[in-house]
């Protein structure tokens, strides 16, 4: 057994973002300064010579290595657009918004934390923008910027300092994967060095989007009345972004680190891959694409469900070709009685308070699309054998997230260097079946074994248990009983959220009268409270 | 911009006489004339005028149906279902496949081609009807297989199918006069019956009866036209009204050879400010065919993959006005 350090447990002391703001206080204007946390003791003001070897990026490039430093937002786009010729594609810009409460329209007296932020994109190309940053105000702000690479590959991640021009580079992706310096910093959020969008799919709740925008007389609140930035976002809002910018970017940098990983230029270990399979260090969000407003008043009979809530389908159909679930859909009004029983507002833990969902319903945690991918691309880099994938996800296949079990299977995960083949694959399933709990029905060692001993023709087996367990949660979902439970299994996992940073309103998730309490699901469809 | 002196060919196209291009600006106007009289916050900017300096809105949204989606969840099942009938191609764009021997797609026709446009060409110049049908959908369409009599068959055997290449809208949500309509229609505003007013877009398509609520493109576009009817304002619609092909958003697009899969996307028919119709190939010298790239990691085997990332567009105007603001109850 692999005594390697658990999962997602930063080496200490963990050094959160705040740190990196909080140290930074007083840095030199006009420079840019290094301080990887983890790495770094302390800022760093970079010489000329260091920055040029150290940045590799066309902001650093274009901007701070020619003696420009700005202080917000509108200024960094303006100093690229100085920087490059027309016809150069970082001459392409586009902007989108963000904020918990975006949807929520003025309510006189009230202030409403709406947690507004713009994403701005520079460039274009087949893997998505070179440089991209988000602030609170295009004029005003501190400004968080990540650009690629070009030397190295990965994100270099920046960001402002207060409201001085000093900036700080606080390490590139591949700082996110290995010790000292992963979890920590930018690292605290972006867990593997990706670009972070959390609700990256349809129907995008809490951006504006094609699906829901943010709604024009809030602008006025925000001082953004008929800002060119507000007056100029992107066709298509969210849309636009996840598949322009947030899928391509992820896939990237996933390519770039397996790449390096494969030809033996990397420091992290397949193993590190495995702690994205078996564990959920980050999230992205899902949530039904029918309005809380439209459900909760009965304007429709049924409302739909995310399916990755009950299954890994991006994992277990999308990439290993099981059967897919069916698409869940409980009874409005059954929906409407849950929202009554437990209370459901939402609230910014201030002024705000209304009853009812989010603006679409039922927002919970889901895979991120990060692991997934990185899951797809270890398999077809032969990292990772599917049947191996298969194995290790089918068990505890309910619980798609925060499994228990399937994190304590990392405990048998090597951390040797990659090798090409199936050794790797072939050494994890080995050292499972060989464990002493490997004999012991209800571990999850003996669930892999039972799974391993299917064989290489995996798919009719697990499409077998995959398709009793849809029957089994869909006959609940047509019971206010059983989706009463959905609703408290949903509340425990959006509380594991809560606790991570990615979690920057309370308006992320609506409240509810359930007590916190880890609740898992099972293969019949009930859920089990500990 | 003044008073508009007539409503241009969807695309400006140009290939229709001057008479007819006049000819369809009257036929626009007709649907206007329908409207106008029962929602006076949408007006008709060819009778009424339209301040210059105004910014046009853009509302776009992507062409893979959302109602798939919702039905079938994302991945290869929504796109079967979407590859496999026009009939749920409902959001202002269908697209048809086309493949070579192996199986493996090679080329992808996208069209926002409104059906009353062909209508319209077929009644005034039908050899330009079968020249069109000839050069962009197959060059063994005989007149016969358009024409039931003298009446244009807009569902014929040559544009029903997700297979080859297509011509025209045919699904029933998908056309000039169930825009327009929409808009007109978007301008009422809705309370329920308890007082409140309606501002959820999902509900003011319900409410209001103005069609299905899980699409990308109608509740949109209500929502944006019933918002700046509840400011006073009138609404009408861009010219050249219609439906275009906004944009490929190509990232995330791997290709063989590294190209950028944005080359692939030829612009057929309109302008390249006012696409119509884009097919997606890869040029023969390439070696490869569309069946090779990858789209977000997968191979493209439907045509579906690729409406996920073509982006739809209307243009509409809003003319500041000062309109008394009244709501009604939703329709039953």
């Amino acid at each position: 057994m692999n005594s390697a350090v658990t999962p997602s447990t930063a080496v200490p002391p963990h050094r959160p973002c705040v740190d990196l703001e909080r140290q930074s206080e007083g840095l030199d204007d006009a420079a840019v300064h290094r301080f990887i946390l983890g790495s770094d003791e302390r800022p760093h003001k970079l010489s000329q010579q260091e920055a040029t070897q150290q940045l590799g990026d066309r902001f650093a490039q274009l901007v701070l290595l020619r003696g420009v430093f700005p202080s917000n937002a509108g200024e960094v786009l303006a100093a690229i657009e100085q920087a490059v010729s027309p016809d150069d594609p970082l001459r392409v810009r586009e902007f989108f918004l963000v904020g918990e409460g975006t949807q929520i329209a003025p309510i006189p007296g009230v202030s409403v934390k709406r947690n507004l932020r713009f994403l701005a994109t520079v460039g274009r190309g087949p893997g998505g923008p070179d440089i991209v940053f988000s602030a609170f105000h295009p004029e005003h702000g501190t400004v968080e910027l990540i650009a690629w690479d070009l030397a190295v590959g990965g994100f270099n991640f920046y960001r402002t300092v207060g409201a001085s021009n000093a900036w700080v580079f606080a390490g590139n992706s591949r700082h996110a994967l290995t010790s000292p310096t992963r979890d920590n910093g930018p690292f605290e959020s972006h867990k593997n060095g990706h670009f972070l969008m959390k609700e990256l799919r349809l129907p995008w709740v809490n951006w504006d989007s094609t699906t829901a925008r943010a709604v024009p007389s809030i602008f006025a609140e925000e001082d953004l009345l008929g800002h060119p930035w507000v007056a100029n976002l992107a066709p298509g809002g969210a849309y636009t972004l996840e598949k322009d910018v947030a899928v391509p970017a992820i896939r990237r940098w996933t390519e770039t680190r397996l790449e390096a990983l494969v030809s033996g230029n990397s420091e992290e270990t397949p193993r590190r891959l495995l702690e994205q399979v078996l564990t959920t260090s980050t999230v992205n969000l899902a949530s039904s694409n029918t309005s809380s407003v439209v459900a909760a008043i009965g304007k429709v009979e049924k409302v739909d469900l995310p399916e990755s809530f009950f299954v890994d389908s991006a994992a277990l159909s999308g990439i290993l070709g099981l059967v897919p679930p069916p698409r869940p859909f409980v009874p409005s009004s059954v929906y409407a009685e849950s929202l009554r029983t437990f209370e459901v507002r939402l609230t910014d833990e201030d002024q705000f308070r209304r009853p009812g969902d989010t603006h679409f319903a039922f927002v919970v945690p889901e895979r991120a699309f990060e692991d997934a991918d990185t899951l797809r691309e270890a398999i077809e880099r032969g990292i990772l054998s599917r049947r191996l994938a298969a194995c290790l996800l089918m068990v505890d296949f309910p619980n798609p997230i925060f499994s228990q079990k399937r994190q304590r299977l990392l405990e048998h995960v090597p951390d040797d260097a990659f090798r090409q083949g199936e050794a790797f694959s072939q050494s994890i399933s080995d050292a499972i079946r060989a464990s002493a709990a490997a004999t012991q029905p209800g571990t999850p060692e003996h669930e892999f074994t039972q799974l391993w001993d299917a064989g290489e023709d995996f798919k009719a087996p697990f499409d077998a248990l995959l398709q009793g367990y849809y029957t089994a949660f869909t006959e609940r979902l047509a019971t206010q009983e059983g989706f009463d439970d959905y609703m408290r299994l949903a509340e425990s996992r959006r509380d594991r959220v809560r606790e991570m940073p990615i979690t920057e309103s309370p308006m992320l998730f609506a409240r509810t009268n359930i007590p916190s309490r880890e609740r898992t699901m099972l293969a019949d469809g009930t859920v089990e409270e500990a | 911009m003044a008073i508009l002196d007539r409503f241009d060919t969807p695309g400006r196209l140009e290939e229709l006489s001057e008479d007819d291009r006049r000819a369809w600006s009257r036929r626009v106007a007709g649907m206007f004339e329908g409207l106008t009289p029962d929602f006076p916050q949408f007006y008709d900017p060819t009778v009424e005028d339209t301040p210059a300096g105004l910014t046009p809105a853009t509302i776009a949204w992507p062409a893979f149906p959302a109602r798939v989606i919702r039905e079938k969840g994302q991945g290869a099942a929504s796109w079967e279902l979407a590859d496999g009938s026009r009939d749920v191609q409902d959001e202002y764009c269908e697209w048809s496949v086309e493949r070579g021997e192996e199986g493996k797609i090679t080329r992808i026709t996208f069209t926002t081609e409104v059906p009353e446009y062909w209508e319209h060409v077929a009644k005034n110049d039908p050899d330009l009807l079968l020249e069109l049908y000839h050069r962009f959908v197959d060059p063994r369409v005989e007149p016969d297989d358009l024409f039931d009599g003298e009446e244009y068959v807009p569902r014929n055997r040559w544009n029903t199918s997700t297979e080859g290449r297509l011509a025209h809208f045919v699904q029933g949500s998908n056309s000039l006069f169930a825009a327009i309509t929409l808009v007109a229609q978007a301008t009422i505003l809705r309370e329920r019956d308890n007082g409140t007013p309606v501002t959820d877009r999902q509900e003011l398509v319900v409410c209001g009866g103005l069609g299905e609520p899980f699409r990308n493109s109608d509740p949109q576009i209500a929502e944006i036209v019933n918002d700046n009817a509840g400011l006073g304002h009138e609404v009408t619609l861009l010219d050249p009204v219609g439906l275009y092909l906004d944009s490929l958003l190509s990232a995330g697009m791997e290709t063989r050879d590294d190209a950028d899969a944005a080359e692939f996307w030829r612009i057929e028919r309109g302008t390249p400010d006012h696409a119509v119709r884009a097919s997606f190939a890869v040029p023969e010298e390439r070696g490869y065919v569309v069946g090779d790239i990858k789209v977000d990691g997968l191979p493209i085997t439907r045509g579906a993959q690729v409406a996920d990332k073509v982006r739809i567009r209307i243009g509409a105007v809003v003319k500041p006005g000062d309109h008394q603001l009244v709501r009604r109850r939703c329709v039953e």
